[in-house]
């Protein structure tokens, strides 16, 4: 017979696999990699650096729909969602700014600049940090979860401000090399995919497992009501 | 971009200065890529490790408050 959470379950696994694979030979594959002739090898950070970014913005977009859906429909699942994508998300982006910061240290020969691209992230990382502390300052479930969907609407204001910070001003953060006029070799594209790839299979895997955690948080909320009315 | 192999780079520098320079300069940025790399990591394995005791915790709470109410209902 079909057991639709076994199956659930296969998938997590494989998904899981899969980014192990992926990821261990990517390690491999980019440190073959020619260096580029300016930056050298720290330039190999991109790998990681901007598919952490995509990743990152990928579960805010997530977020602001789950939102916006649980205040249309009042159902928790939607809640559960935005809150695991946003945990999740918040740790890539923090990989993120701690990537692009090494990088500038080499490069710019600072750790931090205050320009619009790096203001803005960092802006958006507070927005979503907060979002998780708000979520533990209210107790009553239906209005944590109304007051979380609005925090998480309002701050995906800032996540458009993030991407076309570097289009808008004048930024000391590079033009992107796909949209700025750059462009990659072949053999450096196929990796930069494969690494992308993994890093959206991984939030995957951890959005669902936090989903999981959070529908067994609402259970145990409801065990211990009922212990309490008893 | 322009890519080019260490070998090439090194071989296109005119004095042993220029060579230690470029040396030390590739070290460094060697040095620093691996940092880049090892906090990203370790950041989302803490995070993972963190996921999973916390879901080891909810499971006892869970299971443990079933029995409880098990036992009041006896």
């Amino acid at each position: 017979m079909f057991d639709k959470s076994r199956w659930r379950d296969y998938l997590l696994h494989l998904f899981g696999a899969a980014v192990i694979v992926i990821l261990a030979r990517d390690i491999n594959l980019i440190a073959r990699l020619p260096q580029d002739v300016n930056q050298g090898a720290i330039f190999k950070i991109i790998f990681f650096h901007v598919p952490m970014a995509v990743t990152a913005m990928t579960a805010a977009a997530v977020a602001f729909v789950a939102s916006v859906l649980f205040l249309i429909t009042r159902d928790f699942r939607y809640d559960a969602l935005a809150v695991a994508v946003t945990e999740v998300g918040l740790a890539f982006l923090a990989g993120n700014l701690i990537t692009g910061s090494i990088w500038g240290h080499i490069i710019w020969g600072q750790w931090w600049a205050w320009d619009a691209r790096l203001t803005s992230a960092l802006v958006c990382w507070i927005l979503y940090a907060s979002y998780l502390m708000l979520r533990r300052a209210v107790e009553e479930p239906t209005q944590r979860a109304t007051f979380a969907a609005v925090w998480s609407i309002f701050s995906f204001i800032d996540v458009p401000i993030v991407i076309f910070s570097i289009k808008w001003w004048r930024t000391q953060h590079p033009q992107p090399v796909f949209w700025g006029g750059g462009s990659f070799p072949h053999d450096w594209l196929v990796v930069f995919l494969w690494n992308m790839l993994a890093m959206v299979l991984l939030a995957i895997v951890m959005t669902t497992v936090r989903v999981r955690q959070e529908n067994a948080q609402r259970e145990l909320d409801s065990l211990r009501r009922t212990a309490h009315a008893m | 971009m322009h890519l080019q192999s260490i070998p090439i780079l090194l071989a296109q520098m005119t004095t042993p200065d220029d060579i230690v320079r470029e040396a030390a300069r590739l070290q460094r940025n060697y040095e620093f890529l691996s940092l880049g790399l090892t906090v990203a990591w370790v950041l989302l394995v803490v995070y993972l490790l963190f996921m999973v005791s916390r879901w080891r915790k909810l499971k006892r709470e869970i299971a443990s408050l079933k029995v409880m109410l098990e036992d009041r209902q006896k």
